[in-house]
């Protein structure tokens, strides 16, 4: 048994909203997105003019992706400028190997069962900002980017084609830059079974809240009683 | 040769009424995208300009090209376009041959230096200093650095010259590539396509004769009147597409109604050409209006992109039985396999200390 000794306010508001809406977003991306490159329902009989399937989940992927971008620079901003000290980039700094030195290692370490202790972080470990870093914020910035692009493509000379258009030829055209993006959607789940079983595990295992704390904000510091 | 004949000159020599003249005019005019208000400046060229000398250079390639731009369909589009550009070197389609023709492309090389279009079709094999596709005696890599060393612009004609096609698919054993890569210093224009369709070949060439300069080029080197749009934009089957309503099999009741092709593998959402617009044959028909999905032949790489029945391509480095959705699926039950060994052993380790810490206790 343990005793909550101290709660400490870790995902502010902003934080919160950024995560559920992402988590919503992505979930709906993926199912429309795969609906698009595969459409299953069959078609009913009659005219084109009385139905629109497909239209019906393109737009539902655009208006989501467009929900998904203003999110994304929202957590943007407030990574850069909302002076919240678990939300900022500032601790991450891959380029120093510095970073990458006993923090990280020992994360690693503990992770394969390297070590009987857990490091104890309140904000994301150096293993988990690393995480988030390829699968959110790179994975995020390519599908941006590339889903921009495609979506450029509806309106040749339109804002998306200026400004995003450039992608298409970095990957050898539609076809191929279709196929990246359908490809690196995979990412998402993949991600989404990782982060799920973290959260859970450390639950369990550090007794720190963390999976409400995405709810509340709060994360708790439990104290062993001697038993 | 008649050298400085203008087209009109030609157009009258040749019978041609005037009417007839300027309806030519008129179509290039619709063809190039260009407001009515330009067609007395395509007539006055016409008129004015010395035809322009075209050589016309036959590389690695099927002559697809050539095949269709020899039936460009305008009314006495045949005669106009062999007459109109004074294409003066050309192994496939000149009367000469051997030496003859060979000290031609050398004399119009230069008579009209830095005045000439050169025109590719086909593309060059750069492996073994280009053994792989002799012309003439030299390898072809040679022919065209020396024709291309002196011309006004380049003009590579279909998908081999622009991207390569089937002779830089995988794995490209004569080690062809598109005249791009080879040449860099002159202005190229790229009329992808497998071949291109005629009147778009015809209106690339026209547009330079009018202007004098090449036509407003896409990011990928193409002409923007004719690539700007997908097939899937303009395609007639588009209603289908937008509806859900999609061919399933070749033999089913969908087929028949002309629905949308795009799960038999149509590439038309992915392809910029002009098929569902000018179509194909004097606007008889284009592949997908006759019932076959695109393949996506003006598209780079577009034999690698295969199998062309299929929505999502094959990787072939992992085999031909593997694509996106199977990658992303071992990867996601990897993910879940990984998390769930790793819980046991969490649960063990967990259970293990607690052992521990009850036998110390």
């Amino acid at each position: 048994m343990g005793r909550i000794i101290e709660e400490i306010y870790v995902w502010r508001l902003p934080v919160r909203f950024y995560h559920w809406v992402n988590a919503i977003c992505t979930v709906i991306l993926l199912v429309t997105g795969m609906y698009i490159a595969a459409p299953v329902i069959n078609p009913p009989l009659g005219e084109a003019v009385w139905y629109n399937g497909m239209s019906w989940w393109r737009y539902l992927h655009f208006a989501t992706a467009f929900i998904f971008i203003a999110n994304f620079l929202f957590r943007m901003y407030w990574a850069l400028f909302g002076d919240d000290k678990y939300a900022r980039f500032g601790g991450f700094r891959p380029w120093s190997p510095a970073w990458w030195g006993k923090p990280f290692r020992e994360q690693v370490e503990s992770y394969l069962f390297l070590r009987s202790d857990e490091p104890n972080y309140v904000g994301h470990n150096p293993v988990a900002a690393l995480a988030h870093f390829i699968f959110i914020f790179c994975g995020s910035t390519f599908m941006i980017l590339s889903g921009l692009a495609m979506y450029g493509e509806n309106n040749p000379g339109g804002f998306s084609e200026n400004f995003f258009g450039w992608m298409i030829p970095l990957f050898g055209g539609s076809y191929a830059l279709h196929f990246a993006h359908h490809l690196l959607a995979w990412i998402f789940p993949i991600y989404l079974i990782m982060h799920l079983y973290a959260v859970f595990r450390h639950d369990v295992v550090d007794r720190t809240s963390v999976t409400s704390s995405i709810v509340t904000g709060y994360k708790h510091k439990v104290e062993e009683e001697p038993s | 040769m008649h050298n400085n004949q203008t087209f009109a000159e030609i157009f009258r020599a040749s019978g041609i009424s005037r009417r007839d003249f300027l309806k030519f005019c008129s179509l290039t005019s619709v063809y190039l995208g260009l407001s009515p208000s330009i067609v007395p400046q395509i007539v006055q060229a016409m008129e004015t300009k010395p035809r322009t000398p075209v050589i016309w250079l036959h590389g690695l390639e099927c002559t697809c090209c050539s095949e269709s731009f020899i039936r460009s369909s305008h009314p006495t589009i045949e005669d106009i376009i062999f007459n109109m550009i004074s294409l003066d070197y050309d192994d496939v389609l000149s009367a000469a041959a051997g030496h003859q023709l060979e000290d031609v492309r050398k004399k119009i090389m230069q008579e009209y230096k830095g005045k000439y279009i050169l025109a590719v079709e086909g593309n060059a094999s750069t492996k073994d200093d280009g053994v792989y596709c002799m012309v003439g005696g030299d390898s072809f890599l040679n022919t065209l650095k020396e024709t291309a060393a002196d011309a006004a612009a380049i003009i590579a004609w279909g998908a081999c010259a622009s991207y390569g096609c089937v002779q830089n698919a995988d794995p490209n054993p004569t080690g062809a590539a598109p005249v791009s890569e080879i040449i860099k210093d002159k202005p190229i224009v790229n009329v992808p396509g497998c071949p291109p369709i005629s009147e778009v070949m015809t209106g690339v060439v026209a547009h330079f004769h009018t202007f004098g300069t090449l036509p407003e080029l896409d990011r990928m080197g193409r002409p923007k009147a004719f690539y700007n749009t997908r097939i899937h934009d303009k395609c007639y089957r588009r209603a289908f597409y937008d509806a859900g309503m999609f061919v399933r099999s070749f033999d089913d009741e969908a087929t028949r109604k002309g629905w949308c092709l795009y799960k038999m593998g149509c590439k038309g959402p992915t392809t910029y050409n002009s098929c569902s617009k000018i179509q194909w044959n004097g606007g008889v028909s284009f592949p997908i209006g006759s019932g076959h999905p695109c393949i996506g032949c003006s598209e780079p790489n577009f034999w690698d992109k295969g199998p062309f029945y299929e929505r999502l391509a094959d990787v072939s480095f992992l085999g031909t039985d593997s694509n996106a959705d199977r990658i992303g699926v071992i990867a996601v039950g990897a993910a879940a396999a990984g998390a769930a060994a790793h819980a046991a052993v969490t649960a063990v380790k967990k259970a293990k200390a607690g052992k521990d810490s009850e036998d110390k206790a």
